[in-house]
């Protein structure tokens, strides 16, 4: 029986030896490519299971952090929160188990987890002791503009964008309809993906960050570019004039474009920028042509990508030149900002900003500086320039048409501000209606102040309100907004 | 002297286990909590109070049996213990109490059967228990159906798995009968045509336990115990009679039952299909499976660290898939350290089968063995897809009462063969047991004073049932 007993050990010990044959298979072998199925979130669990640094504004409010679960939740060590709740939601994004970051959350989402090549030489002790690695983000928005441009929008569809236009530091950026990536960032697959298809589902797209990820046609703001393109060009000086008129018939067209209301409209170029006439416009950008015209828009960035931190921005659209060739009327029309032109919303603060800085367009950029677990600065961004439009006399004569707006024009109702300062503005009403329809319009404002040395810039647009159009709406509607904003800014400067 | 040291090695090696366990159990607490757990000093006494405990009653009881099964036996549990600790606190402390009473059964069993060949003698009650519990589950108002199997019973207080203790009845059952029949079974006298089979009314118990396996198949749709059964009864059988030709008729037999039963039931074929490609079903049957590998394939060779890994995202982790738990969080080398483990209490169990001189201990020791070595194997092999997946436990690891309970009898049954075999080739004295004195002390008093035996005479009187069972002359 032993030679039984012996053989039947074999046997036994030859099974052992397939599992542990089968064991090296699962563990070592396939391992990348168990890990690669489409079905495997280990990975993404580990990252739950792990800290993740904070998001933190300029005025060092926390607006995203990782916060221990409850000992009772045995699923996961760390819940995401997001302390101010909708108020930065467009910036920070939101950071999820099954449905991917979106925002700041993915685009440094290695600097967060602490897995960057500099965070982690730097701490090779912490490997071994475990400790906290992780990095945190810092930004140059400020949590109490952020807060004052949210109110001063109110219940209002919009965006708005306030920078600094010495350096493109975005200093806040809120659009409402927003939402609160909170509902969105349960560890409760289920719950998460009903929030998500809601928010999804929405009118006015509360997940995109509408103050850059969408455009909007910019109506008489975009007045700035024709005015600088055609200033640049020689075409336009202080001197030019424009009889008044009701309506202009560019070439192949039977179709007049007609002043706001069918006002009699004209004058000196600060008499036709302050009141926003728009035949003399049409007629500058037919004169000038298609070619400068375009040539102008793309100085201004339009058409191109706008170098951000954040990702998936809109791009801003005037037209190629092939475009007007056999459609004068449409460059008419796009000259004072109507038709297909659109500008994302902060692009348009980026155009004041523009003329602010004496010509300089810079970079807009809303993180600061990356820091390590221990505070160490990691990246720390340096203002540059990205494009120089028009030279500063030309800005000097853009800032003077500016401050004329405000101080005799379409936003004297409405941009006086606290303290005697002097804010320089252009206001839009960009008609979205055809004639004889309901009148709806976005009413835009793009400003800065003071206008003798800016220090803040700020762009406002109210999605399709329904007020009367007329050439003042936009400053009407946009102003209040600006202006609270402005004067806050101006009686609080950071760290105050 | 070779017998004596084996309890100082085994007090050696149960010390070690404890630790071991103790120290898992602080760094699974520190991986899932990131604290030492409170209780870390009363658990590992309390811990290595208990295998103290079950290492002095075999000093005691079975002084000269195997050193390395109960150290083996206490790391497996440990390792499970640990594992059950970290899934879910309530079971934890369900799963200590089971351990309590496993360690008082296993000392229980050493203090009852003191002597092996009383076991051969009661193996007709064995089998009808043995039978009796197999099949109660299928007794309606008392057999309980849970994920599909209908292997548990239910008398209000007690709930268990009768087939765990089954199998060991069973064995015991085998080993007696077999003992008796083996050159009768061997013997083929029987000719159909070419075929030369055992007489029928020998053969007749063997087709009665290949029916038991296919009923079990069949009415409680555990297939996991089913293979184990047959396996164990092919196994015994091949042994006893050392004739290969039941090996092969035993596995065409239950190659026709399993061929048989994928044809006629729906979750047979579920198995088989889910073994075979599990990914296309990831949403469906296949999930727990799925589960399980992506669990140990993250795992990697050192494991994401006790506590550390998701092991709760497989469903029934603490029972049939804790050996997915443990390949995990520790990794291929934690993984191979069970697979190691459960290889030496095998190696050690057929060393005892070997060294047996009786066949009824052999066939015993073979048997238990084999339920031990082949139970693990069925199960890890499910887990990690080398066999379809069949629920049953991973012996000393796996969660629950009845199995570990059960598996601790199997290994004192084991222990006390072992003992008994280093008695009888003289490694120590045979010193008769405490029934034995008792029954002595009982004859000296009805013989009266006045008798004169001295303690040699009195080895001479109580010769053991069996003739063979005297002393070696030395």
């Amino acid at each position: 029986m032993n030679k039984q007993i012996r053989r039947l050990t074999a046997a036994l010990l030859a099974c052992y030896l397939i599992l542990f044959v089968q064991l090296n298979l699962l563990q070592v072998v396939k391992r990348d490519a168990i890990a690669a199925n489409t079905n495997n979130n280990r990975a993404v669990l580990r990252d739950f299971d792990k800290p993740r640094g904070s998001i933190v504004t300029a005025d060092r409010v926390v607006i995203a952090s990782s916060q221990p679960t409850a000992p009772t939740d045995t699923k996961f060590k760390f819940q995401r929160v997001y302390p101010q709740g909708d108020l930065f939601a467009n910036v920070s994004g939101y950071y999820t188990l099954a449905f991917g970051a979106t925002k700041l959350e993915k685009k440094f989402t290695e600097v967060l987890a602490g897995r960057t090549s500099a965070q982690q030489l730097g701490n090779i002790t912490n490997i071994f002791n475990g400790r906290d690695n992780t990095g945190s983000v810092r930004l140059t928005m400020r949590a109490d503009l952020q807060q004052v441009s949210k109110d001063a929008l109110a219940d209002r569809e919009g965006s708005v964008v306030v920078m600094d236009p010495r350096t493109g530091a975005v200093l806040a950026m809120y659009s409402n309809p927003t939402y609160d990536p909170n509902l969105v960032a349960v560890h409760d697959n289920k719950q998460a993906k009903i929030v998500l298809d809601f928010l999804n589902a929405y009118p006015g797209k509360p997940l995109l960050a509408n103050a850059f990820q969408e455009r909007y046609m910019p109506g008489s703001t975009f007045k700035i570019v024709t005015t600088a393109t055609g200033i640049e060009d020689g075409l336009l000086t202080f001197d030019s004039f424009w009889p008044d008129e009701t309506s202009y018939t560019p070439p192949q067209t039977t179709n007049p474009i007609e002043n706001y209301g069918g006002e009699v409209c004209g004058g000196d170029l600060r008499t036709v920028f302050r009141r926003s006439c728009n035949t003399p416009f049409a007629r500058t950008a037919v004169a000038l042509g298609a070619e400068k015209m375009v040539a102008g828009a793309k100085a201004w960035g339009i058409g191109e990508p706008i170098p951000f931190d954040l990702p998936g921005g809109a791009v801003s659209h005037f037209g190629e030149v092939a475009d007007f060739t056999d459609a004068i009327p449409k460059l008419a029309i796009r000259g004072f900002g109507q038709d297909e032109a659109s500008i994302v919303p902060l692009q348009m603060a980026m155009f004041a900003s523009t003329v602010a800085n004496g010509g300089v367009m810079m970079k807009p950029y809303i993180v600061d500086a990356t820091l390590d677990h221990s505070g160490k600065v990691l990246t720390q961004t340096v203002p540059a320039a990205w494009k120089t439009p028009i030279s500063p006399n030309t800005a000097a004569m853009m800032n003077e048409l500016m401050v004329g707006v405000v101080q005799n024009g379409t936003a004297k109702c409405c941009m006086q501000l606290a303290n005697g300062v002097q804010a320089a503005a252009k206001t839009g009403t960009a008609q979205l209606n055809a004639k004889g329809q309901p009148q709806r319009s976005h009413a835009w404002i793009t400003a800065f102040a003071p206008a003798e040395a800016p220090q803040y810039t700020v762009a406002v647009i109210l999605k399709g309100t329904t007020d009367q159009i007329s050439a003042g709406t936009g400053g009407k509607l946009a102003g209040p907004i600006a202006k609270t904003i402005l004067d806050y800014a101006l009686a609080h400067p950071l760290g105050s | 002297m070779q017998a004596l040291t084996r309890r100082s090695t085994e007090l050696g090696l149960i010390i070690m286990a404890g630790t071991i366990t103790a120290a898992m159990y602080a760094l699974a607490s520190l991986g899932k909590n990131s604290t030492i757990p409170p209780v870390l000093v009363p658990f590992f006494l309390a811990l290595l109070g208990l295998l103290l405990l079950a290492h002095f009653a075999t000093r005691k009881l079975a002084r000269g049996a195997d050193a390395t099964l109960l150290p083996l036996a206490a790391i497996l549990n440990g390792i499970g213990y640990v594992m059950i600790t970290r899934l879910n606190d309530h079971l934890a402390g369900l799963q200590t109490t089971w351990t309590f009473i496993a360690i008082a059964a296993y000392i229980g069993t050493l203090l009852v059967v003191q002597r092996v060949p009383d076991l051969a003698r009661y193996k007709w009650t064995f089998f009808i228990l043995g039978a009796g519990l197999l099949l109660l589950p299928l007794v309606p108002g008392v057999g309980r159906s849970v994920g599909g199997a209908r292997i548990w019973v239910n008398f209000g207080l007690i709930k268990f798995q009768p087939g765990e203790f089954a199998k060991i009845l069973l064995a015991l059952f085998f080993a007696g009968y077999l003992a008796e029949r083996r050159e009768l079974i061997a013997t083929s006298t029987w000719r159909i045509g070419r075929l030369r089979l055992p007489e029928p009314r020998h053969l007749l118990p063997l087709v009665l336990a290949w029916a038991f396996s296919v009923i079990v198949m069949v009415g409680q749709k555990d297939l996991g115990s089913s293979l184990l059964f047959f396996t164990l009864f092919v196994v015994m059988v091949w042994v006893a009679t050392e004739r290969a030709a039941f090996l092969v008729i035993g596995f065409a037999l239950f190659a026709a039952a399993a061929y048989a039963s994928f044809r006629m039931f729906a979750h047979v074929q579920d198995r088989v299909h889910i073994w075979l490609d599990p990914w296309s079903q990831y949403q469906g049957k296949g999930y727990q499976i799925v589960q399980g590998l992506f669990a140990m394939s993250d795992g990697g060779i050192a494991g994401t660290g006790l506590g550390q890994g998701h092991p709760t995202l497989i469903p029934a982790v603490q029972n049939d898939f804790i050996f997915a738990a443990i390949a995990e969080e520790m990794g291929l080398i934690g993984a191979t350290g069970v697979l190691i483990s459960f290889l030496l209490m095998v190696g050690a169990g057929m060393r005892i089968a070997v060294r047996a001189e009786r066949t009824f201990e052999k066939l015993l020791a073979v048997g238990l063995t084999t339920l031990l070595g082949v139970q693990a194997f069925i199960i890890i092999g499910g887990v990690i897809r080398v066999v379809p997946l069949t629920g049953i436990t991973l012996p000393f690891v796996s969660y629950g009462g009845s199995s570990l309970v059960a598996n601790y009898i199997l290994l004192a049954l084991l222990m006390r063969v072992s003992d008994s075999t280093a008695r009888r080739i003289g490694e120590l004295p045979d010193d008769p047991t405490i029934v034995e004195r008792w029954a002595a002390w009982k004859l000296r008093r009805r013989l009266g004073p006045s008798s004169k035996m001295s303690d040699a005479d009195e080895t001479i009187v109580w010769t053991p049932q069996e003739p063979s069972d005297m002393h070696p002359v030395t």
